[in-house]
């Protein structure tokens, strides 16, 4: 009888404990959750905290859009929550901090994708929380849940790297065939496709017909991709490439499509280390280094996208979307990510070589003084 | 005795302990307290826990295996390229192979089984270290990933994603919080009590000395207090939301190999194995198969931990799996294992891995970027084992094996016992 008691008398002690903490806890499943489903007509405070989640910061462009997200958001009296990625876990990263945004209670969450396919389970989260999911220069491939895009017209960006290609070619040696070859940029990175499509929207025409040979014989997207956009990754295919096509010397090399800058920096170290002259090379994001290049003569052309446009666009959306309103769209048909056309904003891009440079970095305090 | 010696001595029990024993658990809590006050109480808000044990239950599955392959004096290097090689597998198999998710679950496995095998079989029957058969295999598997991958990214069906991004389902009445993470809580009290009842009934068995009652009364309740309110934290969130079903496999997958490791002459083997090889094998340990099990089984759990992340990125990436193995083993050795083996728990190391993933997500609430957060993680790990170490060369009680201290068997009661660490890798053996 007295172990019963005693007994009895643990479990009910235990039990007190546990219902006093039950009066506690509290419960966040209120009617207001349900509020997410019925759109974003409803506006949101002014100070509203903004998060945006940027990939690993391997390009100065990364690094630019991070300061001007926290000054634009903050000037405009949001709060702002800007993460990068960390350089080697990247995905995971990424899909942590979007989740960490969603518990801060961020109404509008702008992403710069890592991985276009990987993150469908943080955006749907981010949706059903209330929060507006902007994808910011990089597509959100495979979910429903994707309220807009902004970015520059990256076909567009594919096409004048083509052309620019050709024109440096053609001042250069006025008749063909041309030699050359072709990078494309990380393959779970939806944009490079879509460069290189527009690249080969330009150049396939001209290979089918003969005008322009690729030396390898590496057509194919899958021979041509560089891993995560890493330098080391296009310097170590351009020196196999060298040795194995053109060290005989009985090809030329005439130019290179590349898809960015730091990708035809690192080509044009490895064709100078082959001893080789330097080929027509193609970029894009005009970093400083690349600038310095082009006005040295050895990179031939990058695009302009500039990054502040691009950061002020999304601001803007971000700003219509606090008064409760419809941000502006100008392209609702081209960007399917798998699941949903997504409403997209597409700023034009610039194509600079050395003849334009300085008109075309007039307003950039950084870029400017280097085209003089 | 003083009552208050009596809890020092009983709370979590061990007779040679001090203050030092529970450095870990308390590190544990002093940190999540520290994050809640920070973050104005978004550490312990429901949708919070509930993604923090999402994005911490595939690193565990991994710290499960990492955590015997250590005791047992290996290491593996290989894990995050199998996981991200299985994953690829399992997805294209899915997406173009057509076949249904649970058997693209079952080829996944079936796949890590034939790693573990291929890795296994070079440890435990050549004879090459591990740190090389898996530094190979990181290799060879990374390279697998993307000649398979093609480096792209492979999306599976919304079936699939559910055993990394899933939830409980929802039914019964409404009572504001998720019914079935209810039931989950109520039968993990059930079992805290029944289990305390057992040992008490077990020690008086042994006529070994009863900790007197009122303390287990105290202990029961903050474990009970602790589910409870873990369980509502879970059961409140969002509408849809409750208790993640990765966090299930994990808890399911922690129970099993706690048992294993503990109290079954299988598991005791791995840590006679770590401790002194030769001694193992002379007293009749089968060290070959001992070794081929522990590496096979890592393989195993690792495809298990990259289905688990392909389920919740709802697609297989090449970049699955880059330095788990690092998270893996931080999460060992926080937890208390020994570099030279022999030493460790499994609940050590899911303590140790939720130690590094409340960090991690205390830092990213405040808005710490992964630069400073990466920096601060690498510094806590180094004091966490520094600390162990010193407190080990000054012969105290070592934060290692403290954990969970009240499931072991208390041998000797002598407080004069010298050096604990020395004292369990003797006992190893013994209890196998």
């Amino acid at each position: 009888m007295r172990k019963f008691l005693t007994r009895s008398l643990a479990v009910s002690a235990v039990a007190l404990v546990a219902l006093s903490t039950a009066a506690c806890g509290s419960s966040d499943r209120d009617d207001s959750s349900t509020g997410a489903s019925g759109g974003a007509a409803k506006g949101f405070a002014k100070d509203a905290l903004i998060g945006v989640a940027l990939p690993s910061k391997t390009s100065e462009n990364w690094v630019l859009a991070g300061d001007l997200f926290t000054n634009g958001l903050k000037d405009a009296g949001f709060k702002s929550d800007v993460q990068y990625a960390g350089a080697s876990t990247t995905v995971a990263d990424q899909q942590s901090q979007i989740s960490s945004m969603v518990t801060k209670g961020a109404k509008v969450i702008v992403i710069g994708a890592t991985d276009a396919a990987q993150l469908g389970t943080q955006v749907k989260q981010a949706k059903d929380s209330g929060a507006i999911v902007i994808a910011y220069d990089r597509l959100i491939t495979g979910t429903a849940d994707l309220d807009y895009y902004v970015a520059f017209d990256n076909f567009k960006v594919g096409q004048l790297q083509g052309q620019a290609l050709l024109d440096g070619m053609k001042a250069k040696k006025p008749t063909g065939p041309w030699t050359i070859e072709l990078f494309s940029g990380s393959p779970d990175d939806n944009n490079a496709g879509v460069f290189f499509n527009g690249a080969m929207d330009v150049l396939k025409p001209l290979i089918d017909k003969g005008d322009l040979i690729v030396g390898s014989g590496q057509k194919d997207v899958k021979q041509t991709a560089i891993q995560g956009w890493k330098a080391e990754g296009a310097q170590s295919r351009m020196d196999t490439i060298m040795t194995s096509t053109y060290a005989k010397g009985d090809k030329t090399l005439d130019g290179v499509l590349s898809p960015n800058d730091t990708l035809a920096r690192a080509i044009i170290t490895s064709v100078k280390a082959a001893g080789k002259p330097v080929p027509v090379v193609t970029g894009q994001d005009s970093e400083v280094e690349s600038v310095k290049s082009i006005m040295a003569g050895e990179q031939y052309s990058t695009i302009n996208k500039d990054t502040r446009k691009l950061v002020a666009e999304t601001i803007n959306m971000v700003k219509a979307l606090q008064g409760g309103g419809e941000p502006t769209i100008n392209d609702t048909k081209s960007y399917n990510n798998g699941v949903k056309v997504v409403p997209s904003y597409l700023l034009p891009p610039v194509i600079v070589t050395k003849a334009n440079a300085a008109e075309a970095y007039a307003n950039d305090p950084k870029l400017s003084p280097l085209t003089k | 005795m003083s009552r208050f010696k009596d809890l020092q001595k009983n709370l979590f029990g061990g007779t040679t302990s001090n203050a030092r024993q529970f450095t870990m658990i308390f590190t544990l809590v002093a940190i999540i307290l520290l994050f809640q006050w920070l973050t104005d109480g978004l550490t312990l808000n429901s949708g919070n826990l509930i993604s923090l044990t999402q994005q911490y239950a595939y690193i565990s599955v991994l710290s499960i295996g990492m955590l015997m392959v250590i005791v047992a004096g290996h290491i593996d290097l290989s894990v995050g390229s199998i996981a991200a090689f299985v994953g690829i597998i399992v997805a294209k198999s899915i997406r173009d192979g057509g076949v249904p998710w649970w058997v693209g679950i079952l080829i996944g496995l079936g796949v890590g089984a034939v790693i573990g095998a291929w890795q296994g079989f070079w440890v435990a029957y050549i004879g090459v270290p591990a740190f090389i058969v898996t530094l190979a295999g990181m290799l060879i598997f990374r390279g697998g990933n993307q000649y398979i991958g093609n480096a792209e990214t492979v999306a599976v069906p919304k079936a699939f994603t559910q055993i990394g991004a899933g939830y409980l389902p929802e039914w019964g009445p409404n009572t504001g919080y998720n019914n079935s993470t209810l039931i989950l809580g109520l039968v993990a009290c059930l079992a805290v009590v029944w289990r305390e009842f057992q040992s008490r009934k077990t020690r008086r068995q042994m006529e070994a000395e009863q900790s007197p009652m009122w303390v287990s009364v105290l202990r029961m309740a903050i474990m009970v207090a602790v589910i409870v309110f873990a369980t509502l934290r879970f059961a409140g969130g969002r509408v849809g939301t409750s208790f993640p079903i990765s966090g299930c496999i994990l808890a399911v997958l922690v129970i099993a190999y706690s048992f294993y490791t503990r109290n079954t002459a299988g598991g005791r083997h791995i840590y006679a194995v770590g401790g002194n090889a030769r001694a193992a094998e002379l007293s009749g340990v089968k060290l070959r198969r001992v070794n081929f099990f522990v590496i096979m089984n890592m393989s195993i759990l690792a495809a298990l931990a990259g289905m688990i992340f392909v389920a919740r990125s709802g697609a297989s990436g090449p970049q699955d799996g880059l330095s788990w193995e690092l998270d893996a083993i931080a999460a060992v050795f926080i937890g208390g294992a020994a570099v030279a083996g022999g030493i460790g728990t499994v609940s050590g190391s899911i303590v140790g891995g939720l130690v590094m993933a409340v960090l991690k997500n205390g830092l990213q609430l405040l808005g710490i970027g992964t630069d400073r957060e990466q920096i601060i993680r690498g510094l806590f790990l180094l004091l966490a084992v520094a600390l162990d170490v010193y407190n080990k060369s000054q012969g105290r009680f070592s934060i290692i094996g403290s954990i969970m201290r009240p499931f072991r068997r208390q041998e000797n009661t002598d407080p004069a016992a010298p050096n604990q660490a020395g004292q369990e890798s003797i006992k190893a053996p013994v209890g196998g």
